[in-house]
């Protein structure tokens, strides 16, 4: 028998105000558009607290659009959840965060583009930087934990040491700097977005200074950059060992992107209990634990350390979900990553034109 | 840790609670969770926002007459350092 997960992401809309390139929702986001309504996603959050969960994070797509996060909050808070919301805090008023904080709110995540409101904006497609910084001082007004998460990527890296100032100044108990990871729109966009080692080497350099000046008083998560380490991302720790997503729509995977993945038999929150789809859904069995291997990691030391990578990343670039992870330097395939590592023009420092995240359908239409 | 009127408490964003999936004592944090010892969990049910330091270790020792005093004294001072360290302890003046 499975162990229960601890943590549910819950997607609860795809919408956005903001228009980030590196965003890691589907490109055909706007397919997903038949959201499951407050009761449905009330009794989600119980049965995720009965199977063993214990963190919810709202998240999305920007989980303020939805006008019943506050009584989805206060549903998670009845049901002895820890409650995050992952945020751009576009829009947000104070009243509306004390109303969730009320609810029962525990912490709040509030992403920043950049350092400056003009480079922050432009890289979000929306003027919302200096609003951002305003609502994360409420956060922290109202006695909600705060966390500041930056995404980065070519466009921004060389300003990672302005970011931990930025969110040193606002008093965010937690920073991640996360690099970008290639899926979505962020691989659509991979060719403008990757970073040069060099780049990245300063970064990490400052990271790791800084996380150490700050110990105690702000933790510095540096998420490693995918594709420039021998080894790959250990994704969500395995597959359907400590997560769990569910996606605007109701569909229950076990990371955010399976849903790009081919032969998924995807299980539907509306038609099934949470543990059960957890315990023997088709699409949590298929890569849980080492069975599935090939004999590259399945043979490998490391194999339930880094569970061979990220699924999405083997089928993306190798077309074969069940593959080893490219990125690491043991796969069959790894020439591929070095190969387009090598090959992979480079593009300026400064984004030349928008570079906004993909939306498939108004491709078409306007084609 | 010296002035031990001070009285520990648990900060709003650490949650202590029954894991009854697991069965075991944990304290939420934002994006993890700390899994408590039986003598964490011990610990930390007493950390009511009322009890001073000292009055923390008195409660610990008077559950365990059969372990020397001194010991438990430091064994609490270090847990609650541990969390205060990080952030889910804070230490509220008298």
């Amino acid at each position: 028998m499975s162990a229960p997960p601890v943590a549910l992401l819950a997607e609860l809309t795809y919408r956005c105000p903001l228009r980030c390139a590196y965003c890691a929702n589907p490109a055909n986001w706007r397919d997903y558009g038949d959201e499951l309504d407050t009761a449905t996603w009330s009794r989600v959050l119980r049965e995720a607290a009965d199977l063993g969960v214990l963190h919810v994070h709202f998240s999305g797509g920007e989980p303020l659009l939805r006008h019943d996060l506050e009584a989805l909050v206060r549903a998670a808070r009845e049901a002895g959840l820890y409650t995050n919301l992952i945020t751009s805090a576009w829009g947000v008023t104070r009243e509306r965060l004390a109303a969730l904080g009320d609810a029962g709110l525990d912490h709040v995540q509030v992403s920043v583009q950049d350092s400056d409101d003009a480079r922050a904006d432009r890289l979000a497609g929306t003027p919302a930087h200096a609003h951002k910084i305003v609502a994360a001082g409420w956060v922290k007004s109202l006695g909600m934990a705060l966390s500041i998460n930056a995404v980065l990527h070519r466009h921004n890296l060389a300003r990672v040491g302005e970011i931990i100032a930025l969110a040193e100044s606002v008093g965010a108990e937690r920073l991640e700097l996360a690099n970008t990871q290639w899926h979505g729109s962020a691989l659509a966009h991979r060719d403008a977005l990757m970073p040069d080692r060099e780049t990245l080497a300063s970064a990490q350099a400052i990271a790791l200074a800084e996380r150490e000046r700050l110990r105690g008083k702000m933790d510095v998560i540096w998420v490693i950059p995918d594709w420039y380490e021998d080894a790959p991302r250990p994704c969500m720790d395995g597959w359907g060992r400590r997560f769990m997503t569910v996606i605007p729509d109701g569909t229950a995977l076990p990371c955010p992107g399976a849903h790009g993945l081919p032969g998924m038999v995807f299980d539907n929150v509306r038609d099934r209990a949470l543990g059960a789809i957890w315990r023997d859904g088709a699409d949590f069995q298929r890569y849980r634990g080492t069975a599935w291997m090939s004999p590259t990691c399945g043979t490998c030391d490391r194999r339930e350390v880094d569970f061979g990578g990220c699924r999405c990343q083997a089928f993306a670039l190798t077309g074969d979900a069940a593959r080893t992870d490219p990125a690491c330097t043991q796969s069959p395939d790894h020439a591929l990553v070095r190969d387009l590592r090598r090959a992979r023009p480079i593009a300026p420092a400064e984004p030349e034109g928008p570079l906004y995240r993909i939306d498939i359908r108004r491709v078409v239409r306007a084609s | 840790m010296s002035g031990d009127a001070r009285r520990p408490v648990l900060a709003r964003r650490a949650r202590f609670r029954w894991d009854a999936a697991r069965e075991q004592h944990v304290v939420v944090v934002p994006e993890g969770v700390l899994t408590l010892t039986e003598e964490g969990a011990e610990i930390t049910a007493l950390l009511d926002g009322q009890r001073s330091l000292a009055a923390v270790i008195d409660a610990v020792a008077a559950a365990h007459p059969e372990a020397a005093r001194e010991a438990l004294s430091i064994d609490v001072r270090e847990y609650l350092q541990r969390l205060a360290d990080r952030g889910y302890v804070t230490l509220e003046e008298p």
